[in-house]
């Protein structure tokens, strides 16, 4: 079946499933399959803020005087961030949109990527105030290594959904010969594709970010480049809602009333599901080798760090049904939860708990001289 | 009137009635995960073994069954609640 932006056809929208049914074409909000993507909407557009919000200028001083290696974990946790943002921005979109059959859940999958744009944003906010070639770090992006092999990992299982769509929406169901290859096309296999899709981005967004969460407030634990900080306390809050969004996505699918096709191949993939999880764990535990290579910051390091990145992603597939895969039950950094609490998000420098106030510099000895100026 | 909440593998306690059951932990100085401390993240959920639980705040985020999001909502009744990971408290500092 075409993709059409409006749907001429007459037909019952809550009755629709969240993906591969009729496509959508009122945008309406009043009668709702699934209230819960309504109110992430509204919740979302609450958050909004924009990166020039947020004072840097102490972070510029933070950064030239940070050592080398600092500086290497600091930058590299940053490209990181930037090259999930960057797919993130655009992705949900592509992907997800002509498939989506819900006005709400379309709207929300609109909102979610759009909300990953400013984070986009504010990393060139960031790395305009603290370096003087932006371009050294963006390009490297491309270039190094270590990253482009995240990328890829990141990257698959959104292209595969995008290509197997592209040709459903061309030729429909059934075989075709396509460039010369024989192709079978049928919706059971894009829905197992948008199954692992989902599951991927779940992984990205509870665990991949976090873990990136961790290095930027670890820098902040020891009160340097707080400005980041607080940019990261802004983009955690909005990544706790979209985790939530791919949450109930998942459930949703499971539970099967949505779609009954979706349960039967959420038990069929659950295992490749659960080891998406662990792959994941294993290359955020290989980063963090990366990161620290050239040595580690006061706080973290290689191990910890790799504790932290099996303890959350314990708790992301416990949140999903799943039984955890690492025996760690403690929360290694409990120092996280306090910063990714973002109630106090203060983006005025003087209202920063400065931990540099001089003590003891009034000198209260009076002599009488002092008074040598006055006169009655 | 006053209602008990016990953690399995923990102990029992009163917790004061204005508190979500988050807040009764905390100050039991009992580790607990959170985030959002306003229902969208699911980061504070326990499992609700026994009793029931009034929500002060609509949670937004997803609640498998028979788990509760600590941030926000109280004891109806008694309750008994399992932290995953086990009951850990922390270290009073002197």
């Amino acid at each position: 079946m075409t993709y059409t932006t409006f749907n001429q056809a007459q037909f019952d929208a809550i009755k629709e499933p969240m993906f591969f049914g009729q496509n959508v074409n009122v945008s309406r909000y009043d009668i709702q399959r699934y209230p819960v993507f309504e109110k992430l909407i509204e919740k979302q557009l609450s958050f909004f803020w924009r990166p020039e919000e947020v004072d840097l200028s102490t972070d510029r001083r933070d950064f030239v005087a940070l050592p080398e290696h600092e500086k290497h974990i600091f930058l590299s946790n940053l490209k990181y961030q930037i090259l999930l943002d960057s797919v993130q921005g655009r992705s949900p979109n592509v992907a997800l949109l002509p498939v989506v059959s819900l006005p709400e859940l379309e709207t929300w999958i609109e909102t979610w990527a759009f909300s990953e744009t400013i984070h986009s944003r504010s990393y060139t906010h960031i790395i305009r105030n603290i370096v003087t070639e932006p371009a050294q770090v963006f390009d490297d992006i491309i270039t190094n290594e270590a990253i482009t092999k995240r990328a890829r990992d990141i990257t698959r299982y959104y292209d595969d959904l995008i290509a197997g769509v592209s040709l459903y929406h061309q030729f429909g169901e059934g075989h075709h010969t396509v460039n010369g290859d024989n192709v079978e096309i049928s919706i059971s296999d894009l829905k197992r594709k948008l199954y692992l899709t989902l599951v991927s981005v779940n992984v990205l967004e509870a665990i991949r970010f976090y873990v990136s969460f961790a290095c930027s407030f670890a820098f902040a634990e020891r009160s340097t480049m707080e400005g980041n900080a607080k940019i990261i306390k802004l983009i955690a809050r909005d990544e706790a809602l979209h985790l939530t969004g791919t949450q109930h996505m998942l459930q949703l699918m499971a539970e099967g009333k949505d779609d009954p096709e979706m349960a039967e191949i959420a038990r069929e993939l659950k295992e490749q599901a659960r080891q998406i999880f662990i792959d994941a764990a294993e290359q955020e535990k290989d980063w963090a080798d990366y990161l620290f290579r050239d040595g580690s910051m006061i706080g973290l390091n290689r191990d910890i760090l790799g504790q932290y990145v099996e303890y959350i992603t314990n708790q992301r597939m416990a949140a999903i049904g799943f039984e955890p895969a690492f025996a760690i039950k403690q929360n290694p950094l409990p120092w996280m939860n306090s910063w990714l609490n973002s109630d106090n998000v203060q983006v005025a420098p003087q209202e920063v708990e400065v931990s540099s106030y001089l003590v003891g510099q009034i000198d209260s000895t009076v002599e009488s001289e002092d008074f040598s100026n006055f006169s009655l | 009137m006053a209602h008990i909440i016990k953690i399995l593998d923990g102990f029992s306690f009163i917790p004061r009635k204005e508190l979500t059951v988050l807040e009764a932990l905390e100050q039991q100085d009992v580790v607990i995960e959170y985030q959002c401390r306003e229902g969208f993240c699911g980061s504070c959920q326990v499992n609700l073994i026994d009793g029931d639980v009034t929500y002060t705040t609509d949670p937004i985020a997803f609640i498998p069954s028979g788990k509760i999001l600590t941030c926000c909502c109280q004891p109806d009744s008694d309750l008994t609640i399992e932290i995953p990971g086990g009951c850990r408290v922390k270290k009073r500092r002197r």
